[in-house]
């Protein structure tokens, strides 16, 4: 029965752009190299082409006259539930949806989006693994799968003003600016949640928090659901409405930036007229704007700087050169670059939700590693991101490993740098 | 019938009718995905889909081919990189430079072209034989191509490698008769062409659709693809 769903899933949303991409491919296996869960692990499994077989399956079997030959002879098995299964376990948790593997496909497969259908036609089919459905259902529940409601955000607001000495905004009518946390930061990273409203405060930006539009993170973007997917992001495109803001600010998450810059405009409608930004390119433009002063070397002397590019925001984002012009201020001398960096940077391996899901941890862990040799390769003591899922998971992975490595926040240097700051 | 007879027939009907279904299969393959509905994308470019397709192309026909390492990904497969790009330069420089292959476009076109001598030809052939079996060895190998090749994969790569070998044994007079050779050429390459509409040989034609739709994506996003 489920695999009915998943199946009419697959069938579904395979137009000419997902058909297309499917008959391209050559089975070379390039695209395995480019995988970090691959190349950390050894395992064929993971290679991003293998993720995509089932929907390639379902596709011939169900659409062309080859593959209704191939099973009506018995050529090649129906797709069956256990097969499904073991695809559940490949896309959720041996793949952030990173989409590195598409730079590397000659024949230029977007992959990742792909992947991304995949999980669509499993989350119909109701195959999310169970962490992962815990934290959508909890969202969908509370509004937020870190169990932010209204009133632990009111507190916690409440708290960081206090506790920080600076002012929050909430729902102030009026505002040109909705800036949206992520529940990471409010629960764990609240020091971002002062060090970003220090920012906008010297800045002068007329800016607020919505306490409808209070959770920027989107795990109906993780299991692949665009019903739950569009569900949040309307949220947020409401609460917008309501305070007739011009313009969104999603602070330092990375798949939720994916989520409403990149497609909430094709999943439900979004005003021509808003713009939807990240609060990397925010920074960066206060500092060209001559907003906000940087102490110029504010970071240098204390070991090298190298900054991680997080696939949602850099990769499938675009600021790739706003970071690295903001660290070129704080560290000019410390500042140095991973390899591959930029467009071509490896994941953390905690995205796409593989941090939530338990039995996945072995699987981050594995890739990991990789990060922890591109900072000793590059001589890195610090590593900087501007995304707290990534920075989940360099806590973690630092710990697993017993690395010396620091972790730091964007956004908390450039508040630390910040000259004149009240 | 003689060995002249079956010839006229491969070079003549057979030819012409596995050139149709060359034509109409890849045409309807074509149509059928086109016709599958392309939603529109309703987001807010920051850079250019036009640029980053453009750059793709240069990078991916331009760039990648002769500098493969530009990909990062050089490393981990090298087999797949070099004997595949050997395959596919020494593949289209035979049958568009080959000046027998250049002699059978005129009768079909009605025009030619200069040629490359043949003993260029010749060692390109060669090469890229060679380089299908590395690509054969790699497939059966490398746990990865392994995990994904079937009957079908094993399939396309003989129904391209025999019209190779009998175009080369036929250029070198190899253990039989010229016709008969040049009768198991015909026979071979009339057998691909037919087989081509129905496989992933015919990944040339998508080939366009995918690189552009990468470019777009990274465009849009302003990336570098």
């Amino acid at each position: 029965m489920s695999t009915q769903i998943a199946l009419d899933t697959f069938v579904a949303e395979t137009g000419g752009w997902v058909a297309a991409q499917l008959e391209a491919c050559t089975r070379c296996g390039i695209c395995a190299e480019a995988c970090h869960f691959y190349q950390a692990t050894g395992n064929p499994d993971f290679a991003p082409v293998w993720k995509i077989e089932v929907l390639r399956k379902a596709y011939e079997q169900r659409m062309t006259p080859g593959g209704k030959l191939k099973t009506a002879f018995h050529i090649e098995k129906k797709i069956d539930d256990q097969e499904l299964l073991d695809w559940s376990k490949i896309v959720y948790e041996a793949c952030t949806v990173c989409n590195k593997c598409s730079m590397a496909c000659p024949m230029g497969i977007d992959l990742g989006p792909l992947i991304h259908n995949v999980r669509t036609g499993l989350a119909a089919a109701g195959l999310v693994p169970a962490d992962l459905a815990a934290a959508v259902q909890k969202q969908l529940d509370e509004g937020s799968p870190l169990g932010v409601t209204d009133d632990v955000f009111a507190d916690r607001i409440d708290w960081v003003q206090d506790d920080w000495d600076v002012d929050i905004p909430i729902d102030k009518e009026g505002s040109d600016t909705m800036v949206v946390f992520s529940s990471i930061e409010i629960m764990k990273f609240p020091e971002n949640l002062a060090d970003i409203a220090r920012i906008l405060n010297t800045a002068g930006e007329n800016w607020t928090l919505s306490s409808k539009g209070r959770e920027v993170v989107n795990f109906g973007f993780y299991e692949g659901s665009p019903e739950h997917t569009a569900l949040f992001l309307q949220k947020l495109v409401d609460a917008a409405t309501e305070l007739k803001v011009k313009k969104i600010v999603v602070t330092e998450c990375g798949h939720a930036y994916d989520a409403l810059r990149w497609t909430a405009a094709n999943l439900i409608d979004v005003p021509k007229e808003l713009e939807i930004t990240h609060i990397v390119a925010l920074m960066d433009k206060f500092v060209s704007e001559g907003k906000i002063k940087l102490k110029k070397g504010a970071f240098d002397g204390s070991g090298g700087i190298a900054f991680h590019d997080a696939c949602k925001i850099q990769r499938r984002g675009g600021h790739i050169e706003e970071p690295r012009r903001l660290l070129n201020i704080l560290a000019p001398e410390s500042f140095r670059e991973l390899t591959p960096n930029k467009e071509q940077a490896i994941c953390c391996g905690g995205g796409g939700g593989v941090i939530a899901i338990k039995e996945a941890d072995p699987y981050r862990f594995a890739v990991f590693g990789l990060k922890i040799d591109q900072a000793k390769v590059a001589g890195a003591d610090t590593v900087v991101m501007a995304c707290s899922n990534c920075r989940l998971q360099f806590l973690d992975g630092i710990q697993h490993y017993g690395s010396e490595l620091k972790i730091k926040g964007l956004s908390n240097m450039v508040a630390e740098a910040m000259e004149g700051a009240n | 019938m003689t060995w002249t007879d079956t010839l006229e027939f491969l070079r003549g009907p057979l030819f012409r009718i596995a050139f149709l279904v060359f034509i109409a299969g890849l045409a309807y393959r074509l149509i059928r995905v086109v016709t599958l509905g392309w939603p529109k994308d309703k987001v807010l470019s920051a850079g250019s889909k036009a640029k980053g397709v453009a750059t793709t192309y240069v990078k991916a026909i331009g760039i990648f081919p002769f500098i493969p390492w530009v990909k990062k990904t050089f490393n981990g497969n090298a087999v797949t990189f070099l004997a595949g790009g050997m395959f596919h330069v020494g593949l289209i420089s035979v049958i568009l430079l080959g000046t027998a292959h250049m002699l059978a476009w005129k009768s079909l076109l009605g025009f030619g072209w200069p040629t490359l001598s043949l003993p260029i030809i010749d060692w390109l052939a060669a090469a890229t034989i060679a380089a299908m079996v590395a690509l054969l060895v790699n497939r059966l190998t490398h746990p990865v191509v392994r995990k994904l090749s079937g009957p079908a994969e094993f399939l396309n790569w003989t129904l391209v490698f025999l019209p190779m070998v009998t175009g080369y044994m036929m250029t070198h007079h190899m253990f039989f008769r010229y016709e008969t050779l040049f009768s198991l050429h015909m026979l071979t390459v009339d057998v691909m062409l037919i087989w081509i509409p129905f496989s992933r040989l015919s990944h040339f034609v998508f080939y366009f659709f995918s690189r552009t739709i990468h470019g777009a994506q990274f465009g849009k996003r302003a990336v570098t693809p």
